[in-house]
């Protein structure tokens, strides 16, 4: 019989399974993938999503775009359970999530296109989906002659001109690093860095909180010249911002961002596809042509447009043109250098 | 039988937000307090207390952002309190344009307010393009990344927060005490020293409460306006948690900030209460 109580209890029942929805479906829910917030899941969408689809026979797939750290942070709060399935990682935030024990191998040896990667990108815990550079970027408005080094930060002219990030993100860690090497310093010796950024101080306009925050500082006219992220520039360029990157002779800085598949996901197999389709040829050729421009780890991936005109022509010229940093030394010491730039570097 | 008390409600009314409070706020709380008392080795203790409190950069940390609250709750009082006197004593249209303008800024995000900030603090910004093109200055002055130019744009941001309760405990105010206190033969300052402060005392602690913990946990103003380099409580803590994943550290940092926030503001209240005293002699 219907009376007023069992309707109540089924009404919030039934409200209770729209709230949560993962209270009776915990087991088939679609592939969560976390990319990378803007550009990033614009690309994705775009292009890794339907390329996904089709192999999978319109498998459904999520996409929920966070930094790496909240990946991290929400897997390794529910490991056994984890609300991703697929994470992607800048080299630094790749190394936490394995040393807590949050990453399932990939599997090489089923995988075709992993094969093909240059080999830097071979990584059996994950391989690297693309490469994120960075370089020297300006304005070429007010900076009349490209800058060609990492040396040209100090040069006089640009007193009260240069931006830099501090070292929470990746590109504020990676410049130090670079900067540490150019002075006789590596990735154990930071020390030489530091030096010199005490002499960069007369130069500097800002010290921002984040990549992107220094990114808006070339729209205001804050900074003229900084370390830069090319892909973060082609979407400030494509805006009308007047900016532009370079390389930098002593090479471009490259970090492997890692796509890795998470331990104890319900969807392992889709998870494999995904990756698989993002390491595959066909969509990392897409994904490096305008307006995604990202950089290709594929060696089978012909590089053309801007890409090819800014960073490098082949595989070939890609491996000398781009440095890449020893992370797990890095990470190792990563914690006592934020502490120190803490410290040291006031404006 | 006794008739039910018709002035007092039953506490079951407040169930509903006790149990949510309980389940969103306070089991959280309890948790961080926990995590808190985790050692760099696993055990338990009070190391991260002992390396917060011990570390003369980290109290500097601390230190300096309950001085920017100071900052910039006493910006918003010596800005805040004529405007809400004058739109409690204008009548018409003037007081509804004062409180339009009051609330405006409450309906945009605190994201875009931020963002107009650098606009017109940036190298290239209003304010320096207005003084150079007066020639009164030849390079543009450092003020985005600069204290003074964030303790402008938290006081801007958190204005609103301090006007509304003013105005508030200002229009509460019988207006024939003022004309009472004239009468009597008291002047402007004398009347607003000892009329209108103390009646608006109230409002005035309540709104400087508001202006203050907002002021120090403003996160997006902080790291927008005053860069990577100016550390703050929120920006540390944001650092220690999610940059470093040294989450015992993090909370440890949470509960110290926490038990500064509320030290400072019973002060307030202490304050409050000692000169509605000395108001009353």
């Amino acid at each position: 019989m219907l009376d007023r109580r069992t309707l109540l209890t089924t009404a919030l029942s039934l409200g209770a399974m729209e709230l949560f929805p993962g209270l009776s479906f915990a087991q088939a829910r679609p592939l969560v993938f976390a990319t990378f917030t803007g550009s990033w899941e614009e690309a994705h969408k775009a292009v890794l999503v339907p390329a996904f689809r089709k192999e999978t026979n319109n498998a459904p797939i999520v996409l929920d775009p966070m930094l790496s750290v909240d990946q991290i942070a929400k897997v390794s709060a529910a490991k056994a359970n984890p609300p991703i399935d697929v994470m992607l990682h800048d080299p630094g935030p790749a190394l936490t999530a394995l040393a807590q024990d949050l990453v399932e191998p990939f599997p090489v040896e089923r995988s075709a296109a992993f094969k093909e990667l240059i080999p830097d990108a071979q990584d059996p815990h994950g391989p690297a989906a693309f490469f994120q550079v960075v370089g020297l970027t300006y304005n070429p408005d007010t900076v009349k002659t490209p800058p060609t080094s990492w040396a040209d930060l100090w040069r006089p002219e640009y007193k009260g001109r240069v931006g830099i990030t501090n070292m929470n993100s990746t590109l504020g860690t990676g410049f130090m690093v670079e900067i540490a090497k150019m002075h006789g310093g590596s990735e154990s010796n930071i020390d030489p860095a530091f030096k010199a950024m005490e002499k960069l101080k007369p130069n500097l306009s800002a010290v921002a909180a984040n990549p992107g925050a220094l990114a808006t500082l070339f729209q205001q006219g804050q900074v003229d010249i900084s370390p830069g992220n090319f892909n973060a520039i082609q979407i400030l360029k494509a805006k009308g911002v007047p900016v532009e990157f370079v390389a930098p002779k002593e090479g471009a800085i490259a970090f492997k961002t890692l796509i890795q598949i998470v331990k104890n996901s319900p969807n392992r197999e889709l998870a494999f596809k995904l990756i698989e389709a993002a390491i595959s040829e066909p969509v990392q050729t897409r994904l490096m042509q305008a307006p995604y421009l990202v950089v290709p780890t594929n060696t089978k991936v012909k590089m053309t447009g801007e890409i090819a005109r800014v960073l490098a022509k082949d595989t070939d010229d890609l491996k000398k043109k781009f440095v890449f940093q020893d992370w797990k030394t890095i990470n190792a010491q990563r914690p006592a250098w934020i502490e120190r730039f803490n410290r040291e570097i006031k404006l | 039988m006794a008739l039910p008390d018709v002035t007092t409600y039953p506490l079951r009314l407040a169930s509903p937000l006790a149990v949510f409070f309980t389940a969103f706020f306070a089991a959280p709380l309890v948790a961080l307090l926990g995590l808190s008392l985790r050692g760099a080795d696993g055990g338990y203790g009070l190391s991260q207390y002992a390396a917060f409190l011990g570390d003369g950069f980290s109290l500097g940390v601390l230190l300096g952002t309950l001085w920017l609250g100071l900052k910039v709750t006493a910006a918003c009082l010596v800005l805040g309190l004529p405007l809400a006197l004058v739109a409690t004593r204008a009548g018409g249209w003037v007081r509804g344009v004062i409180i339009l303008a009051v609330l405006t800024p409450l309906l945009t995000s605190v994201v875009i307010r931020t963002f107009a900030w650098i606009v017109i603090l940036g190298r290239q910004g209003v304010i320096n393009s207005l003084l150079s093109s007066l020639g009164l200055i030849e390079t543009p002055l450092r003020m985005l990344y600069a204290e003074g130019g964030l303790v402008a744009a938290l006081a801007q941001v958190q204005m609103p927060l301090m006007v509304l309760p003013l105005m508030t405990a200002l229009a509460r105010i019988d207006p024939s005490l003022w004309d009472a206190s004239e009468a009597l033969g008291a002047g402007r300052w004398r009347t607003f020293l000892r009329v209108t402060l103390p009646l608006c005392l109230p409002g005035l602690i309540a709104g400087s409460v508001l202006t203050f913990a907002a002021a120090i946990s403003g996160f997006i103003t902080q790291s927008l306006i005053g860069g990577g380099q100016m550390l703050f409580m929120p920006g540390y803590i944001y650092q220690q948690a999610i940059a470093l994943q040294n989450w015992p550290f993090a909370a440890a940092m949470s509960v110290i900030f926490l038990v500064a926030v509320l030290a400072v503001v019973l002060a307030f209240n202490a304050l409050g209460r000692l000169a509605r005293g000395y108001a009353q002699t």
